[in-house]
């Protein structure tokens, strides 16, 4: 590497990176994944990507950071081959969700969805709201929590998890919907609760 | 004049913060007023906002998440000192 591209960061040698970055990224990957196993295989396989990538490390951020970039394609990844392994079916309910007028017409479930109980915006400088909303979408229910974490929290774009779960458009629009509802139920119980305590 | 699904598409293709001004502008304009699609989409919106903000607030969160079993910590540790042999 010539001298003017030296990196700006020190580079952590790989034989620490369990030591400084294991929990971290093996907390990352089970805040998508919910599986201890597919969690710790997920760390196994980031770090021996990221030795065999390491030369290609530019040292413009923690090498924290870039691991957990590579990280999230194995997320991905690992998505993609559990919803292979449970194929995901349509339910009747959300069949009949796409069917219905308001969705053909207007791309909306309902003109009168329930209002929240609380604002959630007054909470954001709250920290424990955070850890309480990470708690609730680790219960949102198969398969609309992988279409939340592959579009919403890994931004994959529609086109992207569609192929990946193997569904329409359409339906990754309910899936998304029903994880927003469950979201919301999940958070007014848990949160409002809490604070009413 | 956008229309209610144009409105709903849109956000399920996109996060509204990421949208150009103008767009936004009336978009947010179209929820405000329609009397259709408007409670339906500003609580999408409610929820790519907190979502956004979520994903901002992660690093904080890595206190709270689980820890890594320490005999898997330890292979892990022999596997990657046969890597880098």
């Amino acid at each position: 590497m010539p001298i003017d591209e030296q990196p700006k960061v020190p580079i952590t040698p790989p034989k620490l990176w369990v030591e400084y970055y294991g929990d971290y990224l093996y907390g990352f990957a089970m805040s998508r994944l919910r599986n201890a196993e597919a969690a710790a295989d997920c760390v196994q396989d980031t770090f021996l990507a990221g030795i065999k990538a390491l030369e290609h490390f530019d040292g413009s951020r923690d090498i924290k950071f870039w691991l957990r970039g590579i990280m999230r394609n194995k997320i991905v990844d690992q998505i993609r081959k559990s919803i292979k392994e449970n194929k995901v079916n349509i339910e009747a309910e959300d069949e009949a969700l796409i069917e219905s007028f308001w969705f053909k017409y207007s791309g909306i479930a309902t003109t009168n969805p329930d209002p929240w109980q609380f604002n959630p915006r007054k909470h954001y400088d709250n920290g424990e709201f955070w850890v309480v909303l990470e708690k609730c979408i680790a219960q949102v229910k198969h398969p609309a929590r992988e279409a939340f974490v592959l579009r919403v929290l890994e931004e994959q774009t529609t086109e992207e998890v569609c192929k990946a779960m193997d569904i329409s458009p359409n339906y990754l629009w309910v899936l998304l919907h029903r994880a927003r509802e469950q979201l919301k139920t999940l958070l007014e119980a848990n949160w409002t609760g809490k604070n009413s305590k | 004049m956008i229309t209610c699904k144009q409105v709903s598409n849109a956000l399920s293709k996109e996060n509204y913060k990421d949208m150009p001004f103008v767009r936004r502008f009336f978009l947010r304009l179209h929820v405000s007023l329609c009397l259709f699609c408007g409670k339906f989409n500003k609580q999408v919106m409610e929820s790519q906002h907190m979502c956004s903000c979520y994903k901002e607030h992660e690093d904080t969160l890595a206190s709270h998440r689980p820890k890594m079993d320490e005999l898997k910590k330890e292979a892990l540790s022999k596997l990657i000192q046969s890597q880098i042999k």
